[in-house]
């Protein structure tokens, strides 16, 4: 069956190209939410069902670590596995995404072969061609 | 001072365009067409050391750019809606990706939400003492990243 995936991007045009990139690569994925800040994404929380999300670090009025906080301290949502697509750099950070529970990174600009090997493991595929591992810049915790 | 080996604006600019949207720049300084719309957009960044980005363009480059990100026409309302936004996040990722480089992995940085306006007339291309620039056309836009470090 296929699986809600919710889009955390202040950039309509990222989350727009990750939504084309998950349809491209072939993952199995049915309904997809988005929202442009990390308040957005805990309403959409309220309203809708997910099997993993998409979060971007870098927005404005709550950003991708304080959304993944406030997530940790709520038990209905500390268990939805987020895969961070930011183009933070620093290993401090990207080691508190980790502590913070994130299932995965993919630092930006990422290749659509990127975010599938990280999307791969939450969603499953419909197809399953092409799936070589783009290797750079993308990490599974 | 940068060692020889530290990856340039330049570089850095060109990779990020050619990953994130398929595009190439060109030393080649494209024309300036008369009664084009100009845009700048800036972000800064704050950690161990500050820094900021200018990135001038025109509306037609911003719609292009929107165009490659998106995989659609560059007439195409898509494109042209979201011309600012394709911008900003080129800038956000530039940014982000020149920080890195820079500055290393060690340190935490913090980046703003990049601001764009448009100009009101077509801006001076002269680097100012401080500042590093980068690009001179893209595709037959003209287009230029400064860098400028704060103490």
């Amino acid at each position: 069956m296929p699986s809600n995936v919710l889009i955390v991007d202040d950039s309509a045009t990222i989350r727009q190209m990750v939504k084309r990139t998950m349809q491209i690569a072939g993952l199995d994925v049915g309904e997809v939410y988005e929202a442009s800040n990390g308040i957005e994404a805990l309403a959409q929380l309220n309203d809708h069902t997910v099997a993993c999300m998409v979060v971007d670090i870098n927005m404005p009025t709550m950003n991708g670590i304080q959304l993944l906080t406030r997530m940790k301290e709520n038990a209905r949502l500390r268990d939805i596995p987020i895969v961070i697509a930011s183009t933070e750099g620093s290993r401090k950070r990207i080691a508190q995404m980790e502590d913070f529970g994130a299932f995965g990174y993919v630092r930006k600009p990422f290749q659509p072969e990127q975010l599938r090997d990280v999307l791969k493991p939450l969603l499953g595929v419909v197809d399953d061609a092409g799936s070589e591992n783009a290797n750079a810049e993308l990490d599974l915790f | 001072m940068q060692d020889q080996k530290t990856p340039t604006l330049n570089s850095i600019f060109s990779e990020v365009l050619q990953n994130l949207a398929f595009m190439f720049h060109d030393e080649d300084e494209a024309e300036i067409a008369p009664g084009e719309v100009w845009l700048e957009t800036v972000i800064r960044y704050r950690g161990p050391q500050d820094g900021t980005l200018r990135l001038r363009c025109t509306r037609d480059f911003a719609v292009l750019l929107a165009a490659n990100l998106l995989g659609t026409d560059p007439e195409s309302a898509d494109s042209l809606g979201r011309a600012g936004d394709a911008v900003k996040e080129f800038m956000n990722i530039l940014c982000g990706q020149y920080v890195t480089a820079r500055h290393g992995v060690e340190d935490v940085f913090d980046l703003t939400i990049p601001e764009i306006e448009e100009l009101t007339e077509t801006p001076d291309f002269t680097p100012g003492p401080e500042e590093e620039a980068a690009g001179v056309s893209v595709q037959g836009h003209r287009v230029q990243v400064l860098y400028r470090p704060q103490a």
